[in-house]
């Protein structure tokens, strides 16, 4: 569905000096300078398959996936989405995918939501009846009955997101780019957002792209990792193999009162919950020695948390 | 039935919505071009002493009149819609849709005309009554022509904008370029200066620009001042620069899209 095979991209950046005086010499001596965003990626994603585009702020994912809904250009390199090259803006193309981005709206800001709706159903040219039955049936699944009729500015971040949805999925896009579609919503709102998303993908069988700083949104929403890092493709891979190969250990967490762990290298978090982080190797051996010292612990060992991988993953990053 | 053709009454509608969303505002922006009434009072005092290139007060009256109609039916606000969408980014999440964005903007702007009417209806109706000589009646042929020559009108002052508006693809802001359009404008569309007033070399100059075209010609059509028989060498000119602008925006869109696709959206 998705093929990137050597793709760059270089921007020409602009630089001033600060100041009057870099103002005015800016006028007859301008210095620019090339900046490579993205280099040398090569990855495909498979149809019905959903992927974590992961890196830290400026890595090259939201350029990566501008790239990949034709908004731009790669500058050397070959990109085919859905069977097409995506600079070409073919109706077809832009019929097929769909771009959610958490910090841009396309909602008509001063209009009900139901007028966004009307007009996508004329831009891209859908069937009045089918169109219909969608509207019904998103609006339904995202719990959006009432604001829909109201002036969109007037809606809660949560609410606007949820309608946002909506008229992305409007035309039963085949692949869904989502640019950080959870940033800045309350924890409810954003575990109905994931909720939603995990069923239309496992109904529609929609390729899924999704970039985020939340590893919530990760773990539940995509089976594979690409991390991207000052433009270079540094894993690609399963969320279990990305764990193993950033990963630091094994999480032990054991629930008790009057527990003494200190010795062993347990950490107190919260009134009950002894935890304590270790190298894979050791794992067994320290919870033979927890049991040893409480035989009737309530022990249990996790993977460390996706947030953990990625920092220890974009720390590697920085020291290479 | 194209595409765009069974797009058209839903992009309409919504468009539509938005107008009326926005009537205060327009409104206010509606009841700011009424210079041509105060244009009608200082030419109305030149001409008191005798007619000035066989424009008597009746003349400059219904001229002016006409001047406050056209100048409505050919508003275009496109200019600043595109350079924010440009500069902000937001151009981005349009272009992401299968029809061009420019095509909302002209039927938006196309369904503002009804609105525009309305709020000016009450201005024209009190000066109709106050003076008489402003009610004439044209032949259908100046209503066809006039019609016709508005239409491009409104089509070369959009197409005028959007080339302007698309300047903001390679440089920061673009509003300083269309103050220099629009001070060219005011003196040389026949806004401010009936073109019977301008020297005859001035005129000459001016019929080969495009000014003339998005408010002059329509008028003078209109009024009568330019008869239907005589108006075919304007019409061609006419028509020659709403060709080239079209062209033109299609092409600078075109660039101004891949400038967009490599440096940032």
């Amino acid at each position: 569905m998705i093929e990137v095979d050597g793709v760059s991209k270089v921007y020409r950046a602009v630089e001033r000096e600060p100041g009057l005086s870099g103002a005015l010499r800016s006028l007859w001596n301008r210095k620019t300078r090339d900046v490579a965003a993205v280099t040398d990626l090569h990855f495909s994603v498979a149809a019905g398959e959903a992927v974590g585009l992961l890196g830290p702020n400026g890595a090259g994912k939201t350029t990566t996936l501008k790239m990949l809904t034709g908004l731009l250009h790669p500058t050397t390199g070959r990109l085919r989405v859905a069977g097409h090259r995506p600079q070409d803006r073919e109706v077809a193309f832009l019929g097929s995918i769909a771009l959610v981005m958490g910090q841009k709206q396309q909602l008509i800001a001063d209009l009900p939501a139901t007028d966004t709706f009307l007009l996508h159903r004329a831009l891209y040219d859908l069937n009045r009846t089918t169109w219909r039955a969608t509207v019904d049936e998103l609006v339904e699944a995202l719990g959006i009955g009432e604001e829909v009729s109201r002036p969109v500015r007037t809606l809660s971040l949560g609410q606007r997101m949820r309608c946002e949805l909506a008229v992305a999925l409007l035309h039963r896009p085949t692949v869904l780019f989502l640019d950080e579609p959870t940033v800045g919503l309350d924890v409810e709102v954003t575990v109905a957002l994931r909720a939603f998303l995990a069923r239309y993908r496992a109904r529609t069988g929609a390729t899924l792209v999704l970039t985020s700083h939340d590893m919530g949104d990760v773990g539940a929403l995509v089976e594979r990792i690409l991390l991207v890092d000052r433009g270079r493709l540094r894993f690609d891979g399963p969320i279990d193999g990305f764990r193993a190969r950033f990963g630091s250990g094994r999480r032990l967490v054991v629930r008790g009162a009057d527990l003494a762990l200190n010795d062993l290298g347990f950490v107190l978090e919260g009134a009950q919950r002894w935890v304590a982080t270790v190298p894979v190797a050791e794992a067994n051996g320290l919870l033979a020695r927890v049991l040893q010292r409480h035989p009737a612990a309530d022990l249990t060992v996790h993977d460390p948390p996706l947030d953990e991988v990625l920092a220890a993953a974009f720390g590697e990053g920085r020291r290479t | 039935m194209n595409r765009f053709a069974r797009a058209l009454p839903d992009l309409a509608r919504v468009a539509f919505a938005g107008v009326v969303t926005y009537r205060a505002e327009m409104a206010i922006w509606i009841l700011a071009t009424t210079l041509p009434l105060v244009m009608l009072a200082v030419w109305d005092a030149v001409v008191a002493e005798g007619p000035v290139a066989g424009f008597d007060g009746s003349g400059v009256a219904r001229y002016f009149f006409a001047t406050l109609i056209v100048r409505q039916l050919t508003g275009v606000w496109l200019l600043w819609e595109l350079s924010q969408e440009i500069r902000s980014g937001s151009l981005s999440i349009k272009l992401l849709r299968p029809q061009n964005p420019l095509l909302y903007h002209a039927l938006q702007m196309l369904l503002a005309l009804p609105l525009r009417l309305v709020v000016l209806a009450p201005i024209l109706v009190v000066f109709a009554a106050l003076r008489p000589e402003l009610v004439w009646w044209a032949s259908p042929a100046q209503w066809g022509l006039f019609l016709v020559t508005t239409a491009l009108a409104w089509w070369i002052t959009f197409g005028v904008q959007a080339l302007i508006g698309m300047v903001s693809f390679w440089a920061d802001k673009a509003d300083g370029l269309f103050g220099v359009w629009f001070t060219f404008w005011m003196l040389a569309s026949g806004y401010m200066i009936p073109f019977a007033f301008l020297p005859e070399v001035a005129r000459d100059a001016l019929f080969w620009l495009p000014f003339r075209a998005t408010l002059a010609l329509p008028i003078e059509v209109w009024t009568g001042t330019l008869p239907v028989a005589d108006a075919g060498p304007d019409v061609a000119v006419q028509l020659v620069w709403s060709l080239g602008l079209a062209l033109a925006v299609a092409a600078m869109w075109r660039r101004g899209l891949a400038r967009y696709g490599a440096f940032g959206a």
